[in-house]
C-alpha cells in the first residue's frame, strides 16, 4: 500500500472512525488530536501493513491505541452522570443562553428523542471499564467481526467475548434501574424533560412510542431492548445529525463536569 | 483425599487438624474466558450467587477481601498466592487456602477443579462452627459453568 491508497482508505474509514472516537473520548478536540495522529502513524508504519486484515481493521487499530493511550488516565463515570450532569446544567446559567447562541447559528440544534437516546448511551457506557465500552461499540455501532476486535485491541477471541458479554450485561441493567422510556420505576426522565424544553407543542407520548425500544418496553427480553438502542446509536453520524450541534454540547458540557466530579 | 468426579458435586475429606473440599466440573469455553471470570474482581457478584463481593484486584501478591453469602458478616482478608495466567489460581491466609485449577480437555472443553484446605493445630477446637462448603462449591462451579458457556457461545 502506498500513501495515496491509505488517503484513500483512510477518507473512507473516516466518519465511522470519527464517530467511534467520539463515543469512546466524548471530546471534539480529542477526535482531532487522535485522527490526525492515526494518519501520520499509519502512514508512517505503511511497510508494516501486510494486508493479514483490512486497512479499515488496521486504522481503527492504530486508533484505538491512541485513544487508550489519551483515556487510561481518565477516571471511568459514574452510572448516575446523567443526574450529576443535569444538576450542573440547571445550575449554570450559562447554560442554556449558550444553545440560544448555538441554536441561533446553526439548523444542526433539533431536538430529537433517537438523538438524546444515543447521547445518553454514550454517556453510560463511558461507566463501563474502557476495554468493554470499545468491544461493545466495535462490534455493535461499527460492525467489526469478533476476530477483528481481537485484532483491534490486541487481545484473545476469549477476552472479546468476555468483554461483550459483560458490558452488555452491565448496561441492560443501568437502564433497567435508570431509563423511565423502558421502566416506569427508571429514575432518568431526561429526554422528556428536555423534549417539553425544546419542543413544548409536542405530545411526548406519541413521540416516545416513535422510538421502537420505548414502544417495545414490556418485552421480557431485556437484552433485545439494548439491541434496540443500539440500532438507533448505529444510524445516527453524531456530526452530520439534525441535531448534531445541540448534543455536541450536551456532551462537552457532561465532560467537563465529569472531569471536575470527585466521587464522594 | 480421595479422586473427585467432573461431575459438578463437592466432596470433603474431615481429617483431625484439617478439612478439605473439592468440587470439579468439565466446562465447553476455552480456559481463558474461565481465566477472565475468576480473575475480574468487582465482576464476581454479578455471576457468582455464592460471593457478596470481591474488594482489590486478583493478581500475584496482591490482596482481596471476599465477603460470601455462606458467612456474610465476615469479611475474609487474603492473600492471593499464586497466579499463572489461564491455568492455577491460589488465594488464600493463614487458616487455609483455596485453588483454583483450570486444564484444556478437548475442543473448547476445560475442567475447572476447586480446592480449598483450611486448618491447623487448633483447628479441632472450631471445626464444628464452620459451616460445610459442599453446596456453596456446588453452586459455584455451576454458575461458573453457566456464564462461561453463555460467554463462549457469543458471536
Amino acid at each position: 500500500m502506498n500513501l495515496e491508497q491509505l488517503t484513500k482508505e483512510f477518507e473512507l474509514a473516516k466518519p465511522q472512525l470519527k464517530s467511534y472516537l467520539l463515543r469512546i473520548t466524548a471530546s471534539v478536540e480529542d477526535v482531532e488530536d487522535i485522527m490526525q495522529d492515526a494518519f501520520i502513524n499509519a502512514s508512517q508504519k505503511l511497510d508494516s501493513f501486510r494486508g493479514d486484515s483490512s486497512v479499515k481493521t488496521w486504522i481503527f487499530t492504530i486508533a484505538s491505541n491512541l485513544a487508550k493511550d489519551n483515556l487510561r488516565a481518565q477516571k471511568r463515570w459514574p452510572e448516575t452522570v446523567t443526574d450529576i450532569c443535569r444538576e450542573k446544567a440547571l445550575a449554570n446559567p450559562d447554560y442554556f443562553n449558550e444553545i440560544g447562541t448555538l441554536m441561533a447559528s446553526s439548523p444542526q440544534t433539533q431536538f430529537e428523542i433517537k438523538e438524546h437516546v444515543t447521547f445518553c448511551l454514550t454517556c453510560i457506557s463511558k461507566t463501563l471499564p474502557l476495554e468493554q465500552q470499545l468491544c461493545i461499540f466495535l462490534k455493535e455501532i461499527y460492525e467489526f467481526k469478533v476476530s477483528e476486535i481481537q485484532e483491534i485491541l490486541q487481545t484473545t477471541e476469549a477476552m472479546v467475548k468476555y468483554y461483550l458479554h459483560t458490558a452488555r450485561t452491565k448496561m441492560v441493567n443501568i437502564f433497567e434501574g435508570r431509563c423511565a422510556l423502558i421502566n416506569k420505576a427508571g429514575t432518568c426522565h431526561q429526554c422528556s424533560e428536555l423534549n417539553g424544553i425544546f419542543n413544548p407543542k409536542q405530545d411526548f407520548e406519541i413521540e416516545k412510542n416513535k422510538v421502537e425500544f420505548a414502544k417495545k418496553a414490556n418485552d421480557p427480553d431485556r437484552s433485545k431492548l439494548l439491541d434496540l438502542r443500539l440500532n438507533i446509536m448505529r444510524e445516527i453520524d453524531p456530526f452530520t445529525s439534525n441535531g448534531a450541534v445541540l448534543q455536541l454540547h450536551h456532551l462537552a458540557h457532561n465532560k467537563l463536569v465529569m472531569e471536575n466530579f470527585e466521587e464522594k | 483425599m480421595e479422586p473427585i468426579t467432573t461431575n459438578g458435586k463437592a466432596i470433603t475429606e474431615k481429617k483431625v487438624f484439617s478439612r478439605e473440599t473439592a468440587v470439579s466440573i468439565d466446562i465447553e469455553a476455552d480456559k481463558s474466558i474461565l481465566w477472565a471470570l475468576l480473575t475480574n474482581a468487582s465482576d464476581y457478584a454479578r455471576w457468582n450467587s455464592t460471593v457478596i463481593s470481591i474488594e482489590g484486584n486478583i493478581r500475584a501478591k496482591e490482596s482481596i477481601v471476599l465477603k460470601a453469602k455462606l458467612d456474610p458478616k465476615r469479611a475474609f482478608k487474603l492473600k492471593v498466592l499464586e497466579f499463572n495466567p489461564d491455568s492455577t489460581l491460589i488465594w488464600g491466609d493463614a487458616m487455609g487456602k483455596r485453588v483454583f485449577t483450570l486444564k484444556t480437555i478437548g475442543n473448547n472443553l476445560t475442567n475447572f477443579t476447586m480446592r480449598e484446605k483450611i486448618g491447623g493445630p487448633i483447628f479441632p477446637l472450631f471445626a464444628k462452627m464452620i459451616p460445610s462448603f459442599d453446596s456453596s462449591f456446588e453452586q459455584f462451579a455451576k454458575d461458573l459453568k453457566n456464564e462461561a458457556e453463555i460467554i463462549s457461545k457469543t458471536k
